[in-house]
């Protein structure tokens, strides 16, 4: 390698050989998805979140949530992710086109959290999840830094948390979600992707559903 | 004396301010990022640890010590090696010292910047890529600077002909500014949409071990060696094919990651194949690099533990990489011992080896102490040994655990605590063993400052070989 500018152009050109085949190709092939319009249902599918959910993604993503729970449901048959319950179909790069900061994920310490407001039989509620955040749960660290306790003079504040046992704090006291916690709230009770497109429907069975038998 | 003479020469004199700056900054960030790994690790078994600071929420601790120990360590230890091996191989004394110097100073800043934001909560939420927006235009200008002086060393070689060395270092230096600035554009300035983003991230994430890390670690190796062994490195011809095949192959292989996800399945088909590709250059490095293995000071133990991880790991990301062990093994800790192989015991141990031979030259004057250097070597590989196989362990359980639906999320966290302990254990090792090498360090600059007269490090004469 005698020649100095014919190594830098190597170089160069081996980069941008694989920015382009990998995330420009990408862009080429996703970058212009569009919602899905249901005629039946007479809207398009992914709906926006509610401004207060992408305020509550912002949370997710400073907090780190991204680094133990992934949001991403992998298809029927590889893994068990359906049989765990966190979804029956798989996600598709459609279901993230409205977030702006979209939290894959690649770890999973903690279950898959792409359908949490929708799991089965009964998905958790605003007062659960606060409860959950608070005081933690088995491998999830407490997150009582988001919480306030603060000195009951009269009523209750409506939105204390109802602690009971070891928790409640202490007589006169209540302990209420900071802004911060209410739109992480907000968040995690928008996860839920409903609707079924086209290219989330399992291959094979598409194919079973036509009339005749398969091909 | 002649021979040490031309061992400690001109070019190390001039080089000893900024490399030195450098391999000191990298020392501090190499400590911080071992407490911050330890708390990180412990919050794993131990939910409750720190619980009650945002701050040091184990999301942040993580982030904290992930970018403190690429960034900070090996980034500072790296990019000074490199430079001095640049000008070494140039065969003329480092210039633009002062660029080295301001260049360090911004990176240090850079990097001390990132970790606030992110204890303040300003990550940006991809691996590897966890710096603040506003903390990046500081590495960018910081690298920029550096390079002067590795642009300046290459102009000026004295032969036409280039050393593998210097490819990769060479390689190094362009590639950082061009995959964080582009980084930069495509998930912060104007992001790409949705599921794009973990498309680009994974992209970038690949290439900074790839084309950063890889070569810094690899350029340092490909110069201590057959300096240490004084042969020429064995099949040297074909060590640019294993240079090309790292560089073209190489950075496709990011998608990986995305097995079973919300992308083309053509994104991590693609990985898997280059995966598959690359085993080439890890098989040309392992013959190229064959003589460490014949034994030696600490320099070639560690850069044959550094070699071993290397290959190692990347035959075994080739393996893990196929769907039917991916769909086991992601999302789990498993994934976890596969970057830190690559990290800690490839990148990290390489550039050990080669510390121990840069640092006396540098220093004019030979270690302090042989005792820690070795107490250091000996903790360094066994912490990561242990880590690696902790996190492997508990990576294998909880990833069949996973894919069994009966198993609750409780009784996977039961499983996998023994080995989490197992890998807060490696962490402690870890940090004890840095500890050793950081006063190690200290004593030895300590002892160059306060000594009046010229350097005195003469070199074992079977050093004295100079075969590049």
């Amino acid at each position: 390698m005698k020649n100095g500018p014919l190594f830098f152009l190597g170089l160069f050109a081996s980069l941008t050989f694989s920015f382009a085949g990998v995330v420009l190709f990408a862009n080429a092939q996703l970058g212009g998805l569009t919602p899905y319009y249901d005629d039946a249902e007479g809207k398009s599918f992914p709906e926006r979140m509610p401004g207060v959910a992408e305020r509550g993604q912002l949370v997710y993503r400073d907090l780190g949530c991204v680094s133990c729970h992934t949001q991403q449901v992998r298809r029927p048959g590889f893994g068990a992710d359906q049989a765990r319950g966190w979804g029956e179909r798989q996600s598709v790069a459609r279901d993230f086109i409205h977030q702006p900061n979209p939290q894959v994920g690649a770890m999973r310490i903690g279950p898959d959290l792409t359908n949490l407001a929708g799991r089965k039989p009964s998905a958790l509620d605003a007062e659960d999840l606060m409860k959950l955040l608070y005081a933690g749960q088995g491998a999830m660290p407490a997150h009582a830094f988001l919480f306030e306790t603060v000195k009951v003079s009269g009523q209750v504040p409506a939105k204390a948390l109802k602690l009971t046992g070891n928790l409640a704090p202490a007589s006169g006291m209540a302990v209420v979600p900071s802004e911060r916690a209410q739109v992480l709230v907000a968040y995690l009770l928008s996860l839920n992707t409903v609707y079924d497109y086209p290219e989330s429907r399992p291959f094979v069975k598409a194919a079973k559903k036509t009339e005749g038998g398969i091909k | 004396m002649s021979t040490a003479t031309t061992e400690v020469s001109a070019i190390d004199t001039h080089a000893r301010v900024p490399v030195l700056l450098l391999l000191g900054f990298g020392l501090v960030w190499l400590l911080v990022s071992g407490v911050l790994a330890l708390m990180a690790s412990v919050q794993l078994h131990t939910p409750g640890f720190m619980a009650g600071y945002a701050w040091l929420t184990y999301g942040r601790t993580q982030a904290l010590q992930e970018t403190a120990f690429v960034y900070g360590w090996l980034g500072n230890a790296g990019l000074g090696l490199g430079l001095w091996i640049l000008a070494r191989l140039a065969g003329s004394s480092l210039r633009a010292g002062n660029w080295i110097i301001v260049g360090g100073i911004f990176w240090n800043a850079g990097v001390a910047l990132s970790l606030a934001g992110i204890m303040a909560g300003d990550m940006t939420g991809h691996a590897l890529f966890q710096l603040p927006s506003y903390a990046q235009p500081l590495l960018f200008l910081a690298v920029g600077a550096m390079s002067v002086s590795g642009v300046l060393a290459w102009s000026d070689r004295r032969s036409e002909g280039t050393y593998a060395a210097q490819w990769y270092v060479f390689a190094a230096l362009f590639f950082f500014p061009w995959i964080l600035s582009v980084a930069y554009v495509s998930l912060l300035a104007s992001p790409l949409r949705g599921v794009l983003q973990s498309i680009a991230a994974g992209w970038y994430a690949q290439n900074l071990l790839t084309l950063w890390l890889a070569p810094l670690a690899l350029g340092a190796a490909y110069y201590v060696v057959p300096k240490i062994t004084g042969r020429v490195l064995p099949v040297y011809q074909f060590a640019g094919l294993g240079f090309w095949t790292l560089i073209l192959v190489g950075s496709w292989t990011g998608g990986r990651h995305l097995i079973g996800g919300p992308v083309p399945a053509w994104v991590p088909s693609l990985a898997i194949a280059s995966a598959s590709l690359l085993v080439l250059h890890y098989l040309l490095v392992l013959l190229n690099l064959r003589g460490v293995f014949g034994g030696g000071g600490t320099s070639m133990k560690l850069l044959a533990f550094g070699l071993i991880a290397y290959v190692g790991g990347g035959l075994a990301d080739a393996v893990l990489s196929i769907r039917s062990i991916s769909v086991i093994t992601h999302f789990t800790y498993f994934a976890q011992a596969q970057q830190q192989l690559a990290l800690y015991g490839a990148f990290s141990v390489m550039i050990f080896g080669a510390l121990y031979y840069a640092v006396p030259r540098l220093a004019g004057r030979a270690l302090t102490s042989a005792t820690l250097a070795g107490g250091h070597a000996i903790l360094i590989m066994a912490g990561v040994v242990l880590l690696v196989v902790s996190l492997g362990a508990a990576g294998w359980s909880q990833g069949h655990a996973l894919l069994d639906p009966k198993i609750s999320y409780p009784e996977i966290a039961a499983a996998t605590r023994p080995w989490l302990l197992g890998a807060s254990a490696a962490q402690a090792l870890l940090l004890l063993g840095n500890l050793m090498l950081g006063v190690n360090f200290a004593l030895t600059l300590s002892s160059s400052l306060l000594a009046s007269t010229a350097p005195v490090y003469a070199p074992p004469a079977k050093l004295a070989a100079s075969v590049s």
